[in-house]
Parts: structure tokens; sequence; C-alpha cells
């Protein structure tokens, strides 16, 4: 029996100890009586010494203090209240960001053995890409050693039926859903045994969703013939809702990968190496012992035998990064390739944002806390003084004050959960995420809630608990402070969201272009099969055919369709300056289409294939003070000259206005897309477009979409972040008032006598707002410097969401401080009046 | 050295010396230190009671109940294996300790 066990003994045997102690003791006094008279001493305070050795004499106390600060807080149940909805609202906006955090980073998907599957994309010194080519997936699977299994996904869009409604579809590895796990609900699902072998029947697995919205929930579906694009399948079986298959997407049905080009006619994914064609993600499932390293090492060794066979296709010192697979964050797929280094990570400025954000919310919410606190020393002062005066010190009253704090920190931490959770489940119900992706708090949820609930207690309880013992809760410096770093955050929070809010109505007024009445139709000829001279033909015909469409006005092609989802970047680096920017190859007819103006030097011609245009910020960005014109440009070993300098416009993302437009060549035909302008609304004219463009070949069934849906989609997720942090500073903002508000009054209730005095004498309203008034103006004024500084430094992580909006738009940070200011001086209008209203006969009279 | 402000590791090794010839109550101990001491030693409560709880604490005497000699159920201390065993270590080095005080009040 060692020493702890023993302590531990005694502490669960305490009362019985005690009172043996307590009897013992007793005895010790009789004896001593008897033979030498009574002895002196408190025996209360005898027993109390001897217990103080088995080291529990802190657990006491606390309890003591725990219970004292129930009864407080129970008594006052208003402060109480107010209190943990103020901490709520603080901790619950950190516990929604983090949960998010968690989801997309920290979490495992809801998959069988997470830790062992990684992501591969492609990487060499000159180029990147995110998909591999089919060919080159195989290649890895038949080769590595490292690898169980590789497992592989493509999405393509099928129709089913004859009024072919659309279905979001993914190609995947029949693998798929034995690595990971899933279990059916309906049938079974993709199996390698049956469905890999050469003439394999064609099946779909569709997901419960769908199956539920367009079979209406059949349970005898599995065994049934279904029409996927014309094409006869039967249906495997039925996919759980939880399912998730390392895609963000909503997924309405799975088919195996070797079927595509039986659905998808003339489809040359199994063979096509090409970077432009659409290739497949690929996940690798880690044999035993062998680690990303590893994996990445053998499948880069393998690529470089593979390039012997297909030196065009394979890059050069081409390496394939394994990053950890099973992470929401790991599957969010750029759909994305290009020459250069990869686009830096946009998630960390979005988090680093948010997070600060929600970390200023948490700071206002801890000052309001903390004025209330000393508002409430000054109510308790007699109750102060007479626990000094029988002999507490002044650590224990601190330790007694700061255990009334953490208790209230305990109950924000579990309301601020309890929000923090509906809040982000509510924001997920919104936004449409899957259904496998569990909002539910997980521990590291609660460990992040009760972190921050201690944490907040620090702030808001330490700093009063030892003003109130030394009497000092009522300097005005502290309270001033408070207010200061009240406003301070509000304000910050203010300008963020008015930048957002700006950046937003800008780039839905004007991304560069008349998006109103575009349309894009994209008839996807590389994945049917087009070869040049073929898709020169089909695009021919499709445009003639289109002008004689009666309210279509310019017909153009490009290979980058306006905030498609397919993007080309190119990072170049001309007289050392580094810039990166978008690549559209498109035909001398687009500028015009799109009704975006050449501003200088002249359009693209057909026939010279080394002349390009770029928007004016990529020319300012890469010759600063030069003349553009004329300047060449090497892109993949050629030297291109700049033939004209095209206004700015967002065509092939919201943000970058940075573009290089090239002529098409033939080679690029199979992958080009039609963008029409029309006369009128576009929606009506865009059924015929696809009557007339399936005429052509009945095999295609073409994308078309107004460009409209594309922006408005693009835009969405944007709105979705300038109401949050819109929400995030009216709250911030309501806060700081009732901090302004709680100060004011606090003044004026202190000084009524003084200013019933100064009414008495005849002062003037003026005169009696400046006294009460005039200890805040300081510290308000400090805030507001504070806060638009900290702005300032705040918005660099902003820019990837600003659209072309400048960091330090002054609309924004003018409109934050006239908002705040007037917000203030609302909040001060209350309580200031009651300083005029003192009627100071009755005033004079109370004590 | 004043009766009221003996170090409480002497007290301790006093308490190990005079339980080691047998189990002792509270107020037996006290009393003891007393006589041995030839009535310069008292033990305090205030001292006394912490000390002993320690040495059960510490595992060196355990606690059994017993009859006192006025007939009232009371605890006696007895020593333990390893109470001996820290009485012995106590015993070396309070000689050492005051061996060298010894030489340094001679010779200095």
């Amino acid at each position: 029996m060692n020493e702890l066990f023993r302590r531990l003994r005694y502490l669960l045997n305490r009362r019985r100890l005690e009172e043996e102690l307590a009897g013992e003791m007793e005895f010790h006094r009789e004896m001593a009586a008897r033979a030498a008279g009574l002895p002196l001493g408190n025996t209360l305070q005898l027993r109390e010494q001897a217990r103080e050795v088995w080291g529990w004499t802190w657990l006491d106390r606390l309890s003591q203090d725990l219970r004292y600060a129930l009864r407080l807080l129970l008594r006052s149940p208003g402060f109480t209240i107010a209190a943990v909805l103020i901490l709520a609202i603080g901790i619950g906006a950190n516990v929604a960001a983090f949960g998010f955090f968690n989801l997309i980073v920290l979490r495992p998907l809801p998959v069988r053995d997470p830790a062992t599957l990684v992501r591969f994309q492609r990487q060499s010194p000159k180029s990147y890409a995110s998909v591999l080519p089919y060919p080159e997936m195989a290649f890895f699977r038949e080769h590595a050693r490292t690898l169980l299994a590789v497992l592989a996904w493509t999405p393509g869009t099928l129709t089913i039926g004859p009024e072919a409604k659309p279905v979001r579809a993914h190609f995947a590895t029949a693998n798929l859903f034995h690595e990971l796990g899933a279990r059916p609900l309906v049938g079974r699902l993709l199996d390698p045994s049956l469905d890999d072998a050469a003439g394999a029947e064609p099946v779909v697995v569709f997901s419960r969703g769908f199956w539920e919205r367009y079979f209406g929930g059949d349970s005898s579906i599995a065994g049934k013939v279904v029409y996927l694009n014309g094409k006869p399948v039967i249906v495997a079986g039925v996919a759980d809702e939880n399912f998730s298959d390392l895609s963000l997407n909503t997924v309405d049905a799975w088919l195996p990968i070797t079927e595509q080009p039986y659905f998808i006619a003339g489809s040359k994914l199994l063979t096509e190496y090409a970077v432009e064609a659409p290739g497949v993600t690929v996940w690798g499932r880690l044999q035993r012992g062998a680690t990303p390293k590893m994996a990445e090492e053998e499948l880069s060794s393998l690529a470089a035998i593979l390039r012997k066979e297909h030196p065009n296709d394979i890059w050069e010192n081409e390496s394939l990064p394994a990053q950890a697979g099973a992470y929401a964050s790991a599957t969010i797929n750029q759909g994305h390739h290009g020459t250069g280094a990869r686009d830096p990570d946009r998630l960390v400025p979005i988090a680093a944002t948010a997070g600060a954000l929600v970390l200023l919310i948490l700071t206002v919410a801890c000052t309001d806390l903390g004025s209330l606190l000393l508002a409430r020393g000054v109510a308790r002062e007699r109750e102060m003084s007479i626990r000094a005066a029988v002999g507490a010190g002044q650590a224990r009253l601190i330790r007694q004050l700061f255990t009334e704090s953490l208790l209230l920190g305990a109950l924000g931490s579990l309301a601020g959960l309890g929000l923090g959770y509906l809040v982000l489940r509510g924001l997920m119900a919104v936004s449409g995420t899957p259904a496998w992706l569990n909002p539910a708090p997980d521990w590291r949820v609660m460990l992040f809630a009760a972190g921050a609930g201690l944490l907040s207690t620090i702030v808001f309880g330490l700093a009063p608990a030892v003003q109130i013992v030394r009497h000092r809760h009522r300097a005005t410096r502290m309270r001033q402070s408070l207010v200061a770093a009240q406003v301070a955050a509000g304000c910050i929070l203010l300008v963020v969201a008015g930048l957002l809010v700006r950046a937003l109505t800008h780039a839905m007024s004007d991304p560069g272009f008349t998006y109103e009445r575009l349309v894009a139709i994209n008839p996807d000829l590389a994945n049917h099969g087009y070869m040049a001279s073929r898709a020169d033909a089909y695009l021919k015909t499709l445009k003639t055919r289109l002008r004689e469409l009666p309210g279509v006005e310019a017909v153009s092609f490009t290979d980058t369709p306006p905030f498609g989802r397919r993007t080309v970047t190119v990072g170049a680096d001309v007289t050392s300056h580094v810039f990166r920017a978008h690549l559209a190859n498109v035909d001398p007819q687009y500028f015009e289409t799109l009704q975006i103006s050449i501003v200088r030097g002249v359009n693209l011609r057909v026939a010279d294939s080394h002349s390009i245009v770029v928007s004016r910020s990529l020319a300012r960005a890469a010759w600063p003070g030069q003349d553009p014109l004329g300047q060449t440009l090497p892109l993949g070993g050629i030297r291109y000259q700049v033939a004209g300098i095209a206004a700015d416009a967002r065509v092939a993302s919201d943000q970058e206005t940075n573009m290089i437009y090239g002529v098409a060549l033939p080679s690029d035909m199979p992958t080009m897309v039609a963008v029409v302008r029309t006369a009128f609304a576009p929606e009506v004219l865009a059924r015929n477009m696809l009557h007339i463009a399936k005429a052509i070949d009945p095999r295609i069934v073409p994308d078309v979409r107004t460009i409209r849906s594309f922006v408005n989609e693009s835009l969405d997720s944007k709105k979705d972040t300038a109401l949050t942090a819109g929400v995030l500073a009216i709250l911030a903002l309501l806060l700081a008032c009732l901090g302004i508000m709680g100060l004011v009054a606090y003044t004026v209730s202190q000084r009524a006598k003084e200013l019933a005095i100064r009414l008495a004498l005849g002062a003037k309203p003026a005169q009696i707002l400046a006294v009460v008034l005039r200890q805040l103006s300081l510290p308000v004024l400090a805030g507001l410097l504070l806060g638009l500084a900290g702005a300032a430094a705040l918005s660099r992580l902003l820019d990837s969401l600003l659209f072309g909006i400048g960091r330090l738009d002054p609309a924004a940070y003018l409109g934050a401080i006239v908002f705040f200011a007037v917000s203030v001086a609302l909040a001060c209008v209350g309580p200031a009046r009651r300083a005029l209203r003192l009627d100071p006969a009755r005033v004079l009279r109370s004590d | 050295m004043p009766k009221n402000e003996m170090p409480s590791g002497v007290l301790l090794l006093l308490i190990l010396k005079v339980l080691r010839s047998g189990p002792l109550h509270g107020y037996a101990v006290a009393q003891r230190i007393h006589t041995l001491s030839s009535e310069v030693l008292k033990v305090e409560e205030g001292a006394l009671y912490p000390a002993l709880q320690k040495i059960l604490l510490k595992g060196w005497a355990t606690a059994e109940w017993g009859i006192s000699e006025t007939n009232r159920k009371v605890r006696f201390y007895r020593l333990t294996a390893a109470g001996r065993k820290q009485l012995d270590l106590e015993m070396d080095s309070y000689d050492r300790v005051h061996a060298a005080i010894q030489s340094v009040l001679r010779t200095a």
C-alpha cells in the first residue's frame, strides 16, 4: 500500500477518520486535564492542523467555495443569466468555428481504417495536376508494392429515363465500397470480383437520396433494368446515406469506372494520358507497415519507369506527393492543373480569418463580463469587508471570487457548446453538406469548449477579482481599458464585415463582362473521343446553326468557360516580377461576345498563334511602368508576344483578373465550350440551343447553362461568408454597446450626488452630459484607432475573398466608423438621460 | 533547546523511538517523551497529532483499537517494518548531524 493509495483512503473515509481523530484528541485532553489542569488552545483549529497532513484541505475549500458561489449565483438569477448568455455567445461562436475546422481538417471521414488512406496528386518542378490519367493510375495499381489497394473515381453527368433527368454520377473503381467499409441499404454494392471481370454486365448503385426521390424508395429495385444515357443497366443496389465516397459532392449514382466508355460514347478515359483529359482522382490504401513517404517514393520511381514508354505524357521528375486521404480537407478537389508551383492553400487564410473573428467576439464577451463583475464588486463591498474582518486573507478572497467566475465559465462553456452545435448544424443544413458530415461535438470540440471556458474565465475573472479584493474596483482606468478593448474588437469585426459586403456587392454588380445574357454550351467533345478535325467541324456546324437561331447575337469558343470549374493557371517570371494568371484559349470573337473591350493594341488573329492578349491588371503586374505592348511572355517553351490589352474581367474565376488570352489551336478544339450572347432572357433560348446541339451528334448531350447560374453559384458561398461575418459583427457591436451602456449607467449612479449638486447649482444639460461622457471619450477614441489598425492588419488575410476590392477600401472603413459612432451614441442616450432627470432634492436627501 | 521549538524532524524520530518498544496511544506517546526527557520536552497536541497523521500516511505505523488504562476505547499506534527501517535511518542521520554539531561546538 503506497502513500498515494493511503491518501485516497483518507479522502474516501474522511468523515469516519475525522470523527476518530476528534475522539482521540478528546481523550488526550481528558488525560491531560487529569494530570495537570486544562490545556490551552482551540480544539477545532488543532484538529484542522492534524487533518491538513492528509492533504485534502484544498478540496474542502474548493467545495466550500463552489457551494457558496452556487448559492450566490442562484440568488441573483438576472446577473447569472445575463453572464452565461454573454459567455455562451462568445464561446458558441468559437465552438461553431472550431467544430467546422474539426470536421474539415481534424476528424477522419467515417470510412474503414482511415489512417492508412492516402491521396495522390501529380507534381513536377514545372507542372501540377490534382488528377491522374487513368492508365497511369492502372500502372501504379499493378506495380505498387506499398499499396494494398488503389481507389479512383471520376465524375460525370448522365441522364436517366425518357425524360432525360440528370444524374450526378461517379465512375469508380469497383473496390471503392469495400475499401471504405460501406454496407448496402438494398441489394449489393460494387464488387471487384463481379464488376471488374471482363464482360461483366454494366451495373449501377444509387445513393439513398436519389433512390427515394426517383424510385420512391422501391425496395425491390435490385436487379431491375434502368436506362442511363439511353443504355440499359442493371441496378445492383442502394448505398447508405452515411457512405462517404471521399468527396464532398452530392452523388446520385456510382458505376464501375471500366464501364465509363459504355455510357459516354467515344470516351477515351481509360487510355488517354493528356493532362487536359478528365483524369481520375486517386487514393491508395497503404500496405501494413508502409508509410505515406514510402508510397510516395515508390510511385515516383514507377512514374520514371512509365515515362520511358510515354515520354510526352509523364512529366520529367514527376513525383506523387501523398497526403493523408481520409479527411474532408483532402477531398476538396481543385479540378485543376497548371504550370509552376501549386496555388497556395486557400483554406489557411480563410480559417485564420474566421479564427480571428470569433476570437474577437470572445474578447468582447469577456470584457463585457469583466465590467459586469467589477460593477458587482461595488455591491459586494460590505460582504468583502466582513469576510476580511473575520480573517479571510487576500489570497482566500481572490480564490473565492475566482471560483465564482469558474462556475460561470463552466456554465458558459456548456451553453456555448450547445449554441455552437446548433449554429453549426443550422449553417450546414442551409449550405447542404452531405449527411455523413456529422456536426455533433466530439471529444476535440468538448475539450475545446472547456479550454475556451477556462481561458475566458482567466481573462474576465482574474483581474476583477484582484481589483475587488484590493478595493480598486472603483478605479476608472480598468473600466476604461475594458471599453477600449470592446470598441477595438467590435470595430475590427465591423470593418471586416463591411469589406466582405462591399466585395460581394462589387462582384455581383460587375464581373467585368456582360454575364446576364450569356449561355455556355459544353459538348465535352474530348470525352466523346473527338479528334481535332472532327471537333473543329462539329463546332463550326454548331456555330452556324446557333447563329441562325433568332435572338442569338454572338457566338464564340473558349476552353475556360466563365466561372467554370476547370481552370488552368500559369505561374511565370517576367523580368523578375512573379505573377499568377489564368490562361484561356479563345477564338477572336470572344471579346466581342463577352463585351470585354480591347483597350489598347489589337485583337487576336487565328493566323497568328504567337500573339496573346493580356488583361490590364496582368500588364501592370508583369511590366510595371513599361509599355506592355510588344513584350514577350515565355510559356511552355514558346515566346508569346503581347498584341493587345483587354479590360479587366473575372472570366476564369471570381477573383482573378490576371488573364492571358491565347488563340485556340486546332488541338484545343476537343475541349472547347461555346459561349453565346442572346438578345433577351437566355433561359428561354437555352432549351433551343440544347436541341440544336443534340441534332448535330445525337450521342452527345451537352451541358447547357446560363452563365448567370455559374455566377450565382460562386457568389452563394461568398454570401454565406459575408452573412456570417455580418452576424458576428452585429453581435460584437451589441455586446460592446452593452458594455458602454453599463459604464455610463454606472458613472451616473456613482456620481449621482455630484451631478445633483451641479444640477441644483444650475448646470446646463450639455455640461452634465459632458461630465458623464468625458471619461468615455478617450477609451472609445483609443479603441476606434486600435480597431482600425487591427482591421487593416487582419485584412491582409482576406485578400482572396475580396474580389478586387482594395483591402483598405475607404467605404468599408468609413462605414464602420460611422455605424459604430451612431450605435455608441444611441447606447449612451438612455443612461445619460437619467443623469439629466435626477431630482436634486431626492438624491441629496437619500443618505 | 526550548521545549516548544522542537524541530518536527526530531519529533518524528522521538515518536518512532518510543513506539519501538510497543504500541501506544497518542497521549501515552506524549507522556512517554515527557518522562523520558526528564520532563524537559513537552509535546503539544498541535505538534503531536499532525506528526502522528504523517506517520500513518507514510506507512511507518498502523492504528488499531485498544482499551486505555482508564478503560476507554482509543487508538494505539504500532510501528511497522517500514517504520523500524525509517527509525534506523533517522537515528543514523541524527547521530551524524549530532556528532558534527558537537564537534563544531567543542572546537570553535
